[in-house]
């Protein structure tokens, strides 16, 4: 305990402090409630920069320089006023003096909020307007077919997915990576040569409004919804209005040309007439048949009356063979050949950190650390279970911004891992590790649960603890801001 | 919590590799059991032993940092009252601090370690250690004593003549003039002692089997010459276990018989010799060997054989050359302490480097318990005699 206080107090008097404050600011997106909110719980400031190291941008060098100097001249005032009470010109000034030093971590660290929330007020919120303003421009001067991707989670896998079918017969043109933000979108817009056939736009949902307004920037001919579940509850505070915010799509959107999955339970509450459905069990009236899953991958046909496509994909899961069948359909409906479809299907590769199977220490991981929501938690201890394997040993930190769900949401991860009974679940220290065993306890998990303080260490240690035969899933990985 | 002294380093020519073996492949795996505390015990090219919990960092043998530090420390010594216990001189008053070690994992290869010496020492202080014993350990490491008691079991071994360096000193021409009577090149030459191919050499001439018995000479007083096996595949198997032998996949190094598997093609040349691949000693081989089924399962019964024959307990590896067209599988040699455990090769047969060293401790332990049922004592009336 003694320990503890004596490390809190040395990192923040440490001249890397002013450092570890932009840091703060800058992983939070210069928003100031998640900063204050992050710094009000840390208790060791040594320990922030723990993944990264702050990037030098100019509003960075900006905050720190300020910091610098700010706690340079507290410092030099308070030693004045220290030294002034020594000729009793200030009388009384040697408190002053003292607890302006002592207080300037504390000070400082809340006064760079002023200019903070002042430069995103006066040039970063002007500046979006300005842009959406320009994207939109853009989009509805392009004749391409726009397809909008939204949804709480697998949104980015669904986006590659289409574009690399799609690409088999099409000039085909998606937002980057998981850059699904404003500034992302006009990038991809001023990035277009305007000979596209199909634009595919991921619409990220930080906050209530965002979907409704990127769906009014792009003004999409179709949209895919992948599903619903708690994310960016911090925000959005209830599922029901980060639903709401997502089907708002269907205010700009044709219902008939808006594709939900069915296998979200969330999602299917708030289905309009009209919308179509895809599943496991197949999209837009083509039907899975003789489904093969394995670590390699998928295999199956799907058919519709005479006509059967053979597919096989490296994709990893069950809950991958709705959108599988989706894009399959969809790329049907824009004139690809069957074998443009199979040679699409076969090319698509799982998305970086998203079920990503690699092999290491000749085990096999699958790399799901990108997913950050129930429904993923689902799918992939589904997998895990599904899965032959010498030893499953499951990884995860547990999900964030959960909102005031967070306890039973991570009640429910445990039981779901139960349910894919892994020889070893392997936890992250956090604030939410106790609901997560209390969910594995309650569903009766009778293996082995490892607590681990330092996942960075784990992670480098992993090669050692596994072998050929062995399948770790790992799901999730929270970054520095979450403790 | 258990304590486990690792002993590492040591008075021989596989110095280094020892260290690798015990930081890499036993320390750090052992420690993340999180069931054992670790007293690492260094043992210096002089035969002193230290112990300190800085032994345990990588850095400071790859920096040379290592002698700044002995240095400042001073050796451990040893007492054997009921087991084994490290006396370190604590720095206080004078004062002795006693560590009681529970285990002994050694990470010792060639000469004074993997041969049977430490062992004895173990024997005698009464501490259950991992891997082979004494006596076993001893007969592993001569490679002419293992030949000759391979071939009294009917196992197949290659042509062989050895010679001391005593005689090599004195009679040099008659050696040589033995050897190309007895022998045919391409021939090997090698320390009867030495493990991890250190002191090997290929000759096709005279002067080349001039050099090559000088360099085993060099780190040996016996020298073992070997013909050469034809059609060659070279293949290796690490096994685990006391009576009930388990073993791991035949692993075949891939390397020609012109750049025969030395020490450079191991640990150096990051596997396959002079390629550079960053692989290091998980580089260098096929696992598993790509041989047919039937060569494969008389390899593996073949060592299984051997490792019964020379009494091998914990872990061992067997060594064997394949002449693929007569399909005879020849003995080579046994290493009764493989560098890194060859965690590698564990990995592929599906067993992490974590679980390798759990499972050699509890063998120790059985093995251990095992020799504490027999009788040690025999009450004669010889001593009223005198």
């Amino acid at each position: 305990m003694i320990k503890k206080i004596l490390n809190s107090t040395k990192s923040i008097y440490s001249p890397e402090f002013p450092r570890t404050i932009t840091y703060m600011l800058q992983t939070t997106e210069y928003r100031v409630g998640p900063y204050l909110k992050w710094f009000w719980k840390t208790q060791d400031f040594s320990k922030v920069r723990n993944r990264q190291e702050l990037e030098r941008t100019t509003v960075a060098k900006l905050i720190l320089n300020t910091l610098k100097i700010g706690i340079a001249i507290e410092i030099l005032g308070g030693l004045v006023l220290m030294f002034l009470t020594i000729g009793n010109i200030v009388p009384g000034g040697w408190g002053f003096g003292l607890a302006a030093i002592i207080a300037f971590p504390v000070i400082w660290s809340h006064i760079i909020c002023f200019p903070v929330s002042l430069a995103r007020l006066v040039i970063i919120d002007p500046k979006e307007r300005q842009s959406i303003k320009k994207t939109k421009q853009i989009f509805n001067n392009h004749q391409g077919t726009k397809i909008a991707v939204a949804g709480s989670y697998g949104k980015t896998s669904m986006k590659e997915l289409l574009k690399t079918v799609l690409s088999q017969g099409k000039n085909v043109a998606a937002t980057p990576a998981n850059k699904n933000v404003a500034a992302s979108h006009l990038k991809f817009a001023e990035s277009l040569s305007g000979n596209e056939d199909i634009l595919i736009v991921e619409f990220g949902e930080g906050g209530p409004g965002d979907v409704a307004r990127f769906s009014d920037t792009l003004n999409p001919d179709m949209a895919v919804i992948t599903g619903i579940s708690p994310a960016h509850l911090d925000r959005y505070k209830t599922i029901e209005n980060a639903a709401s915010d997502i089907f708002s799509l269907s205010n700009y959107v044709e219902h008939s040309k808006i594709f939900v999955n069915k296998e979200s339970i969330e999602a299917v509450k708030y289905i309009k007439k009209n919308m179509k459905l895809y599943d496991r069990h197949g999209a837009l009236g083509w039907q899975v048949n003789d489904l093969k899953i394995s670590i390699s991958g998928l295999k199956f046909k799907l058919t519709k009356g005479n006509k059967t496509i053979n597919l096989s994909s490296s994709l990893l899961g069950r809950h991958q063979v709705g959108p599988l069948a989706l894009v399959a359909a969809l790329a049907q409906e824009m004139g690809l050949s069957d074998q443009q479809i199979e040679n699409g299907i076969k090319e698509a590769k799982a998305y970086e950190h998203r079920m990503q199977p690699y092999i290491l220490s000749d085990a096999w991981i699958i790399d799901d650390t990108y997913n950050g929501n129930l429904e993923g938690i689902k799918a992939g201890t589904s997998l895990l279970k599904e899965l032959e394997a010498k030893h499953k040993i499951y990884v995860t930190p547990g999900l964030v911004d959960q909102g005031r769900e967070t306890n039973k949401i991570h009640e429910q991860v445990g039981k779901y891992i139960a349910d894919a009974n892994p020889d070893k679940v392997v936890l992250m220290k956090n604030s939410v590790t106790d609901y997560i065993v209390k969910g594995l306890k309650s569903a009766g998990y009778k293996g082995e649960i490892d607590i681990e303080t330092d996942p960075l260490l784990y992670y480098n240690n992993l090669p050692s603890m596994i072998a050929s035969g062995d399948i770790v899933m790992m799901q999730n990985d929270w970054t520095d801001n979450y403790i | 919590m258990e304590t486990i002294a690792v002993i590492f380093g040591g008075r021989s020519a596989e110095h280094d590799i020892s260290i690798i073996t015990a930081l890499s492949s036993i320390i750090k795996p052992l420690e993340l059991t999180k069931k054992y505390r670790i007293e690492p015990v260094y043992i210096d090219k002089n035969g002193r032993w230290y112990s300190d919990q800085r032994l345990k960092d990588i850095e400071l043998y790859t920096s040379g940092n290592i002698i700044d530090l002995i240095n400042k420390l001073t050796p451990v010594s040893l007492q054997f009252d009921s087991g084994l216990t490290i006396v370190k001189s604590s720095g206080l008053a004078g004062r002795k601090q006693h560590i009681k070690i529970d285990l002994v994992f050694p990470s010792m290869h060639g000469t004074y370690g993997e041969d049977g010496s430490l062992m004895g020492l173990l024997d005698m202080a009464g501490v259950p250690y991992v891997g082979c014993g004494q006596a076993a350990s001893s007969l592993a490491m001569n490679k002419l004593t293992a030949k000759q008691l391979a071939e009294d079991n009917g196992i197949a071994v290659s042509r062989y003549v050895f010679t001391t360096k005593l005689t090599l000193e004195r009679e040099p021409a008659r050696v040589i003039k033995e050897i190309k009577e007895k022998l045919k090149y391409p021939l090997f030459i090698k320390p009867t002692h030495l493990g991890s191919s250190i002191g090997i050499s290929r000759a096709i001439n005279d002067q080349e089997l001039v050099n090559g018995l000088e360099v085993a000479a060099h780190y040996d007083d016996q020298v073992l010459i070997e013909e050469e096996v034809k059609n060659l595949v070279e293949v290796t198997l690490p096994i685990i276990g006391n009576d009930q032998p388990i073993p791991a996949l035949l692993e075949q190094p891939l390397t020609k018989p012109e750049d025969f598997f030395d020490f450079d093609a191991k640990y150096l040349n990051g596997g396959k010799k002079g390629k550079g691949s960053p692989k290091g000693a998980q580089g260098y081989s096929q696992i598993p060997a790509n041989i047919d089924q039937e060569l494969y399962k008389k390899a593996e019964e073949t060592a299984l054989k051997l490792y019964k024959i020379f009494g091998l307990s914990g872990i061992s590896r067997v060594d064997m050359l394949i002449d693929q067209k007569s399909k005879t599988v020849y003995f080579n040699e046994i290493n009764p302490l493989p560098g890194g455990l060859y965690a590698h090769n564990w990995s592929k047969a599906g067993i992490s480097n974590v679980e390798l060293v759990s499972k050699l401790i509890s063998y120790a332990k059985e093995r251990f318990n095992g020799r504490q049922d027999l009788t040690t004592s025999f009450t004669t009336n010889y001593l009223r005699q005198f």
